[in-house]
């Protein structure tokens, strides 16, 4: 094995790294991706949807700045410009003008009655797609003309700038059938994007070629074929972008960035990200977590600064609270806790948790002592784990720490069987918080899985979901946050930011901090 | 022979069905289920939930589930995957080509090893081959197959740049429209660092079974016998000692290649393999129920047929074990 290893890396040092692919060019760019789509449609698909948008597009997107811009709508809807009025009886009417000369690529051209479908279809019994939200809200639409159709909502609904972002369902092609089983659909859809699909070979790869009249202008896209190659191993994807036999990997995990930032012909693309890492408390499974003076201790004992300059080579600024600054409705005047365990020490002792012979607080008999469970597999999130540990026994906190793996963990934090878990959320594109911190909205109901309970935040979040004046939303989400900042929920600890290798030839690329993904604009690219 | 074979055949009915209630009941035992991957996205709202597990006939008692899973499977319907909706059959069956060329040409490349090295180092018994080949083959053992691919891909993949470091073919390759002739060599660059891993770690392990087995038979008095009469030693050998010693270790490489055919997961996984072992890793991942147990029942069966053909085998060789 001795003999192997020297050999391995004599070999590596003597020749370095050759390129065993060929080179990124307008002709073919190939992607590393970790996993193969289950479908291509985007309204059944659970994972991310890179490969999907760049067949089927949304009425809006959103671009790298989290900003709404429309897409196959000649507009985005608001109250300004009459697109959204908000009904006598509580409800609202939302009017969607399609962009014209939009057609499918059979040449059918898109239309009102292609929304209308959609929303029965999702509505309707005989289909069942990954998420209803917001479309369960709908009453009905209506298509007064084949470029408009207005949609009329049961009760005001702030996301619904992004309730078309999968796009829409062709007629055409679906109607009256059961989409769930309608393979020739799901495998190949018929979109309105730049490609389409050329090819699909299971376990290996996608090919998708750019369609000839796409609606931009004939020069767009200007990349002629896209191959997304299916590489679930991470080093063996790292390994392959380093050969140059791909060209580009979406969402590098943090470990690896070591290995790819000296690649000479790699760019790694960072996007400032809507997700968070933090450490929720689960008041209902660990009772010590309800009093808000051992949350405050808690993150004060955290030194959040230092772990992303060592553990997290200052890919990721510490956050604050649920909303990054990425997005337009973040705020910065929230209450910030430093690093500080003498202050921790104190408010442990002023909430009754004395020390122990043992160095473990106690209070009544019972030791201040907990598990944190966190997802195998990550080695960032486990090294994280373990400082926190550390840290945290430093003020007299027993923290044990469990790994689980990705399927387990979910199932464990549904059911509310953990005492604190170190994860993170991708937030949507829509700052809604109310499914986080609402009292209302623990599991099954949504993903207050912390258990906290605050009857005026809740009162705050409904609100801010209850209106589609952007000012007012803003204001009402500015004090949900300082709310939420007061009275530490959870620990929050860091931004989560996106890497991306992407070839240094690539021109246009810009990255998406949203689920929508990096191939939002994919029709711009360029290789130079 | 027959009788003997008709009733081992008959005894794996009832073990292939306990299995299958185990295998059950173990998949479902497991933390997570099919609908865990929807609840980290928070737009998946608990009713979309509640109304994927009753579209996925989860809401249904365990053993509601598994009767009707039961009773379809024997019909010879697989049901449709968890994950995409897809005939079970299609997935399993567009995987198999990929499994079995991996697979049969790696037992291929093993067997070509084992043979040579495993007589040689039985007859040499404690001599300088065998104890080099000896030393080779507890390396192969102990190499992890995770590690001793990335090895390789490392060496001739990236830095050689002689290889290709994972996949079946090259889409450049593929897409170029390259000649029949460009298509094979194509593909055989992609074979060769997953087979040398599995063929490697195979032929270790075989060559000491069939090295143990030379040394326990050259030492029967039959062998003795025959090197009596004068019978030159390479007769003895090859005619007498490994007809005899071949037939437990024929068993074993029958077994292990059930294991193998139902996927080189660590192998597959590493060298992006698109064959059964991926498939079962992403199943396992999604929970994927109706996949998974598609494919454990696969790889029991072919254990048991495989363990069936072997006692076969060993009969054939030697007609005593059939009486």
């Amino acid at each position: 094995m001795c003999v192997l290893l020297a050999v391995a890396a004599m070999v590596s040092m003597t020749c370095g790294r050759r390129s065993a692919g060929v080179p990124p060019s307008n002709d073919l760019l190939i992607i590393g991706y970790d996993r193969e789509p289950d479908t291509l449609n985007r309204f059944s698909t659970h994972i991310l949807e890179d490969i999907q948008s760049c067949i089927s597009e949304g009425l809006t997107t959103t671009d790298e700045q989290m900003q709404v811009v429309p897409l196959l709508a000649a507009e985005v809807p608001t109250l300004q410009n009459g697109g959204v009025q908000i009904r006598a009886d509580g409800g609202m009417d939302v009017t969607w003008k399609l962009r014209p000369g939009v057609t499918w690529h059979d040449g059918t051209p898109l239309t009102s009655a292609d929304v209308k479908f959609t929303v029965d279809a999702i509505n309707g019994p005989n289909y069942n797609p990954e998420s209803t939200d917001g479309f369960d809200r709908i009453r009905s639409v209506d298509t007064p003309d084949p470029l408009t159709a207005i949609v009329h909502y049961r009760e005001v609904y702030a996301p619904f700038d992004i309730q078309f972002i999968r796009g829409v369902l062709p007629k055409h092609v679906l109607d009256g059938r059961d989409i769930d089983h309608a393979q020739d659909y799901n495998r190949n859809p018929l979109g309105t994007g730049p490609y389409r699909l050329a090819e699909w070979r299971a376990g290996e790869y996608i090919l998708l070629e750019r369609v000839p009249h796409y609606w931009r202008g004939d020069e767009y896209p200007r990349i002629r074929r896209l191959l997304f190659k299916f590489i679930a191993n991470t080093n063996t994807r790292i390994n392959q972008l380093a050969n140059g036999e791909v060209h580009l990997v979406a969402l590098v995990p943090w470990d690896k960035y070591g290995d790819i930032a000296g690649l000479r012909s790699i760019l790694v693309h960072k996007t400032p990200g809507n997700a968070y890492e933090h450490v929720t408390l689960n008041e209902r499974q660990f009772p010590p977590f309800a009093d808000v003076r051992v949350r405050r201790a808690l993150l004060h004992a955290l030194d959040r600064e230092r772990y992303t300059k060592t553990i997290l080579d200052g890919l990721a600024p510490v956050a604050h609270g649920p909303i990054q600054p990425a997005s337009w409705a973040y705020t910065d005047h929230v209450t910030r806790y430093r690093f500080d365990p003498v202050r921790a020490r104190l408010l442990l002792e002023e909430a009754g948790w004395t020390l122990g012979a043992n160095g473990i607080r106690q209070r009544d008999g019972r030791p201040l002592a907990f598990t944190l469970i966190t997802q195998a597999g990550y080695a960032i999130r486990e090294n994280v784990a373990q400082a926190i540990e550390r840290q945290l026994r430093d003020v007299g906190v027993d923290v044990r720490v469990e790994l689980h793996d990705g399927t387990a963990i979910s199932a464990i934090w549904f059911e509310g069987r953990f005492d604190a878990m170190l994860h993170w959320w991708q937030m949507p594109s829509d700052p809604e918080l109310t499914t986080f911190f609402a009292a209302d909205r623990t599991p099954p109901a949504g993903r207050n899985i912390n258990y906290f309970k605050d009857d005026e935040l809740t009162r705050v979040l409904y609100a801010s979901d209850r209106t589609v004046d952007r000012a007012e939303r803003l204001r009402l989400l500015h004090r949900a946050q300082a709310m939420v900042a007061d009275a530490v929920p959870e620990l929050p600890l860091y931004t989560v930011t996106r890497l991306d290798a992407v070839p240094k030839t690539l021109q246009h690329f810009k990255g998406n901090p949203t689920n929508t993904g990096v191939f939002w604009n994919v029709h711009e690219w360029d290789i130079r | 022979m027959c009788t003997f074979l008709g009733k081992r055949t008959l005894q794996t009915i009832p073990l292939l069905f306990v299995i299958s209630a185990v295998v059950f009941l173990l998949i479902h035992a497991a933390p997570g289920g099919p609908l865990a991957i929807y609840l980290s996205n928070p737009n998946v709202r608990p009713e979309d939930i509640e109304r994927l597990r009753r579209a996925l006939g989860l809401d249904r008692p365990l053993w509601q589930q598994y009767w009707s899973w039961l009773a379809a499977f024997t019909r010879g319907d697989w049901g449709y995957s968890f994950s995409d909706g897809r005939l079970v059959a299609s997935r399993i069956l567009e995987r198999v080509p990929a499994s079995l060329e991996l697979v049969g040409t790696s037992i291929l490349v093993a067997l070509a090893l084992t043979l040579p090295v495993g007589i040689v180092a039985g007859v040499q018994r404690g001599r300088w081959f065998d104890r080099i080949t000896t030393s080779a083959a507890v390396a192969g053992i102990s190499l992890p197959a995770f590690w001793f691919g990335l090895l390789l891909q490392i060496v001739f993949a990236s830095a050689l740049g002689w290889l290709p470091s994972s996949g079946r073919t090259s889409p450049g390759m593929a897409l170029s429209g390259a000649g029949t002739m460009g298509g094979v060599t194509d593909h055989v660059r992609h074979l060769l660092l997953p087979v040398t891993v599995l063929g490697v770690v195979q032929a270790a392990a075989w060559s000491r079974y069939l090295r143990a087995s030379m040394i326990e038979t050259l030492a029967q008095p039959f062998v003795l016998a025959a090197h009596a009469r004068g019978l030159p030693m390479r007769d003895v050998v090859m005619r007498h000692a490994l007809r005899h010693a071949i037939g437990s270790v024929l068993a074993i490489v029958m077994v292990d290649a059930a294991l193998l055919v139902s996927g080189a997961v660590m192998t597959e996984s590493v060298f992006a393999w698109p064959g059964l072992g991926s498939l079962f890793t992403e199943a396992l991942a999604r929970r994927d129920y109706s996949v998974l147990m598609a494919l454990l029942m696969l790889t029991s069966t072919a254990i048991v047929v495989f363990n069936v053909a072997a006692d076969a085998l060993h009969a054939i060789v030697d007609p005593r074990i059939a009486r």
